[in-house]
């Protein structure tokens, strides 16, 4: 294909502001949260006039904001392992073996996506009563996985049946039973599928605030974005504050992310689509 | 290498059983939300009260209170955990439908509060000491239809035109007698270049709360209410429609892009001295002070036709004790400490307004004018007091209302139709 | 033994999320006096729904208001992710900056999106309004979030932002399926330009296209989260922002606080209305995709 200049210089125009667009509003955040109150009013799209980072230190003792970041740290981790695992599980009996009801079985599963569990807040809500996990972040881990399945079942199935099955044929003349197959020959192979799954999943339990919000009460127990909303309702009118307070719960996320982009990103692209 | 392999498998799912069964065993103990394990055996134990508000802004006064409440009751403790008021609804009927919630709760005023009462949620209170103390018409907004008390009242709000005395006095205005004096006002003062009344149309619930300061002007005295009350008149009556008509009066003198502002965004231009006039309630005044400690700050009750001022008024947030609390008596005790005059003291000069307590008032001159007006020559918020039922509630119907007027939708006659019309699907005497 | 695989997701699935759903559902049969469950009273709430007023009319608003999302959501949206991961696909220098700032956003929780975008659009003291005002663009200036013009517009645009760095991720993911011979073997026919993205790059990129309509379908009808958290549960102002999801909120929750207003069977009605459009609609595309794939 012939590419002149002209549409190259219009090619990378567009992919350049497109980046700025999305990166604008976040660079605005965390520069706003190092001005004054004042400054933001009179001056919201300047560079800060001084770096203070008094801001931060006033909400540092404001809120609990370390426990937040280790329970979001622990119902996000432990909710991906779970979702990963059981997800892997199914999707390897769902795509590997044919009974009657697998094609059921999937189509069950496959509903969940369309689900808005948030529907069915109510019941959810006496059921996590009845089990005693009111107040507990085991709720909220429950609830992650048990919505975070279907997707990660559509995703993780779609990409065993991508896989040859002469592998496994091999392994099983070796002598490997099911788990064995399934542990030690399928799981390296859709490595790509589950950096997928762990994403999608991670993100979601990390950013959630519905149900913590309705599950959780105890100031100890909350995560950084039901945690951090308290604070946004006290302080509406401290501007400055709010949008330290707003980097503060982005923050953990984007270091991450700046960390693992490669991950991210090959993983993301890799296991969606198969 | 194989053993190792399936071992590890094997060790994962079991710390997922574990922490499935684990987490079930240690979530019982824990039970439901403001019990605490173990307390409520015997009186000498500690026992912990979770006390639920929408009042996200008074969490450290409430401190001050509840340490003069557990000093005196060694063996009790407060735990006070204050919500977003728009999430508070929804973490509160969650609860309470599943039979757990919060001992001690903050009650809405009036139908809303009262229907939690008539669910059989709410913990009748007539027997508590100090309850009888109350005016009938303070404790009518936690009154079920059953003629009991579900809860006791905690202030009495007022609504009314704050204004910047400053402002006002450089511009030799005075405080307006009559609406035509009031427009007159503005007028001068948007000649000035100054933004007359801070008001913003984005958050219904402050048009109800304009409508109820601005409304009385154009029935009060003139036996409205009681027609209404009665069936013999309605939404769509000439004074009712004047009172809306005259909400569309005031555009001229609202900041620019007022549709599109929130209360955070009124709060702050009549706080650094922007705009001279605020409409809004006793409830804001310590907010105000905080924001701008210099601010000259009064208010006026409304001029009506009549040739009279009047305030509005109504009882807000009782706090009442769930039916389902394994604490009852405790939480009781705390719901007569909240009857007391101590506690109402406590409460006023805490939080800068007047308490439903009888009989107490604050070192704060500004409340005590409030309060003062409130016996005087008050007059009751329709919305909340009357017509807070229904779905969508009648009150809710001429916010939308309001707003689709101040974005050019909707005529004051269509407003007024669109409330009768809401009003009519549940509102006994136009039922008939 | 191999039945056990999936088992550990059937349990708790089906307990947490299946179960719940289902028990919500069947609400919507019951006659309900606050939040206190009454009497059976079959499809009544349905009937209720879609006949009485003002219900039917807030649901065929909220239903328009979807349909609106999800549109502008397939055409900025989908349409610029799509057009990003082209000009990835054809190698562009820095493209990992580049995924990595798209995908940015989408990084961030609604709360905090919320927040930051309501401080942006602030009509008084935003930084776009003060940005249009230093450009001599002060007429453009708006009340954003608060004139019904704007606001719902206002929200979707910002749900794009949010969600073009996934889409494009797709989309990306999709034309790197692509085996280069069948380019190669247009472009020797002498296909070029946008015939050959119309007629060959398209045409096989469906399954990532068929994929993401579906995911932005099922996110636009249930639109909930990014316009409660900047207009609240009445769809303010004057039920511009009114989404399917808010309404249900706003039936099943009480916005006056008590149990007056609440209709928890019109809700759970709602629920079921809502599920049904998701469900049948995801389905028949899925259904489309799984034959034209076999056709293949």
């Amino acid at each position: 294909m012939k590419t002149n200049v002209g549409s190259k210089a219009i090619s990378y125009v567009a992919a350049y502001v497109f980046a700025l667009l999305s990166l604008y509003p976040i660079v605005l955040m965390i520069l706003s949260s190092l001005k004054t109150n004042l400054e933001i009013f009179s001056s919201p799209l300047s560079l800060p006039n001084s770096f203070s980072l008094d801001t931060y230190k006033k909400l540092w003792e404001a809120v609990p904001f370390a426990d937040f970041l280790l329970n979001s740290v622990f119902v996000s981790g432990m909710s991906v392992l779970l979702i990963t695992v059981f997800s892997a599980m199914a999707a390897f009996y769902l795509s590997r073996f044919s009974y009657k009801w697998t094609g059921a079985l999937y189509f069950f599963f496959i509903i969940g996506l369309m689900i808005p569990i948030k529907l069915g807040i109510v019941p959810l809500f006496l059921l996590m009563k009845n089990i005693g996990l009111l107040n507990s972040l085991w709720s909220l881990i429950l609830i992650y996985t048990a919505s975070g399945i279907p997707i990660s079942v559509f995703i993780l199935t779609g990409f065993f049946r991508t896989l040859p099955v002469e592998l496994e044929e091999a392994a099983r003349i070796d002598g490997c039973n099911h788990l064995q197959v399934f542990w030690r020959v399928l799981l390296p192979l859709i490595r790509p599928a589950l950096a997928t799954v762990v994403i999608i999943n991670f993100i979601h339990a990390w950013n959630d605030f519905f149900f913590p919000l309705i599950f959780i009460q105890e100031e100890a127990l909350k995560t950084i974005p039901v945690g951090m909303m308290v604070l946004f309702g006290e302080y509406e009118t401290d501007w400055s504050l709010l949008f330290a307070g707003l980097t503060l719960s982005a923050l953990p996320m984007i270091v991450v992310f700046l960390l693992a982009s490669k991950q991210f990103m090959e993983g993301l692209t890799a296991g969606a689509v198969k | 290498m194989k053993q190792f392999r399936l071992h590890k498998v094997a060790s994962v799912c079991l710390i997922a059983a574990m922490a499935l069964i684990g987490c079930s065993s240690q979530g019982g103990e824990k039970a439901a939300p403001g019990t605490q394990p173990g307390a409520s055996e015997g009186s000498g134990q500690q026992v912990t009260l979770s006390m639920h508000s929408w009042r996200v802004e008074d969490t450290e006064g409430y401190k001050a209170i509840i340490q003069a409440f557990e000093a005196e009751n060694p063996n009790i403790k407060i735990d006070f955990k204050p919500f977003k008021a728009t999430e508070y609804n929804t973490i509160l009927n969650t609860a309470l439908q599943s039979d757990s919630g919060p001992d001690i709760l903050q009650l809405r005023p009036y139908a809303p509060g009262i229907s939690l009462a008539e669910a059989g949620y709410l913990e009748p209170l007539d027997n508590i000491a100090g309850i009888s103390a109350f005016p009938k018409d303070v404790l009518a907004a936690a009154t079920g239809k059953d003629g009991k008390v579900y809860g006791v009242p905690l202030s009495l709000n007022s609504t009314q035109f704050f204004y910047n005395k400053k402002i006002f006095e450089q511009n030799g205005l005075k405080e307006p007698k009559s609406w035509d004096e009031l427009i007159a006002t503005a007028k001068t003062l948007k000649e000035k270049g100054i933004v007359p009344i801070s008001f913003g149309a984005k958050e219904g619930w402050l048009l109800s709360l304009s409508h109820g300061v601005i409304a009385p002007a154009s029935y009060s005295g003139s036996g409205y209410i009681d027609k209404l009350l009665k069936g013999e008149s309605n939404l769509q009556s000439p004074e009712f429609l004047q009172s809306i008509s005259r909400m569309q009066e005031l555009i001229p003198y609202f900041p620019e892009n007022y549709v599109g502002l929130e209360l955070n965004d009124m709060r702050t231009l009549f706080a650094t001295e922007k705009a001279a006039m605020f409409i809004n309630g006793s409830f804001e005044l310590e907010g105000l002070k905080k924001l701008n400690p210099d601010l000259q700050l009064d208010f006026f009750p409304m001029p009506t036709n009549d040739q009279k001022a009047v305030i509005t008024t109504w009882v807000d947030g009782s706090y009442a004790v769930n039916a389902k609390s394994k604490h009852k008596p405790e939480a009781l005790k705390f719901m007569e400490f909240m009857a007391t005059k101590k506690f109402g003291e406590l409460f006023a000069n805490q939080f800068k307004r007047i308490s439903a307590v009888p009989g107490v008032s604050t070192d704060d001159p500004l409340v005590n004018k409030m309060a003062e007006l409130s016996q005087s020559s008050s007059t009751p918020y329709l919305m909340v007091v009357h017509f807070a039922e229904g779905k969508p509630t009648t009150k809710q119907a001429l916010e939308n209302a309001l707003q689709g007027m101040y974005l050019g939708k909707l005529t004051p006659e269509q407003v007024a139709e669109e409330i009768q019309k809401s009003a009519a699907t549940w509102f006994p005497p136009f039922k008939k | 033994m191999i039945h056990l695989f999936p088992l550990p997701a059937l349990i708790i699935y089906t307990l947490f999320v299946l179960y719940p759903i289902v028990s919500a559902f069947l609400y919507s049969l019951y006659d309900w006096d606050g939040i206190k469950r009454g009497v059976f009273v079959g499809l009544k709430n349905f009937v209720t729904l879609f006949t009485v007023e003002p219900f039917h009319e807030m649901f065929w608003n909220a239903f328009g208001h979807n349909v609106y999302y999800f549109v502008i959501e397939m055409i900025v949206q989908n349409g610029i992710a799509f057009g990003l991961a082209f000009l990835i696909y054809r190698k562009i220098r820095g493209a990992a900056f580049l995924k990595m700032a798209y995908f940015m956003p989408r990084l961030l929780s609604v709360i905090v999106i919320g927040f930051l975008w309501k401080l942006i659009l602030n009509p008084n003291y935003g930084a776009l309004n003060t940005l249009l005002t230093e450009i001599g663009l002060q007429q453009w200036a708006k009340p954003w979030l608060g004139d019904p013009d704007t606001a719902l517009l206002a929200i979707i645009l910002i749900n794009c932002w949010f969600g073009i760095g996934f889409a494009m991720l797709i989309f990306l993911a999709g034309l790197q399926a692509i085996p280069e011979e069948l380019i190669e073997a247009a472009r020797l026919d002498g296909a070029t330009g946008f015939r050959l993205l119309w007629k060959i790059i398209l045409p096989l990129c469906m399954p990532a296209i068929t994929i993401m309509t579906i995911f932005t379908f099922i996110q636009a009808f249930e639109a909930f989260e990014l316009v409660y958290a900047m207009q609240g549960s009445m769809g303010e102002p004057f039920r511009s922002t009114d989404t399917l999801a808010v309404y249900f909120y706003r039936l099943a929750f009480s916005s006056a606080g008590g149990a007056g207003d609440v209709a928890v069977g019109l809700g759970s009605a709602l629920a079921v209305v809502l599920f049904f459009i998701v469900a049948s609609v995801s389905a028949v595309s899925l259904y489309l995709m799984r034959k034209r794939e076999v056709q293949h």
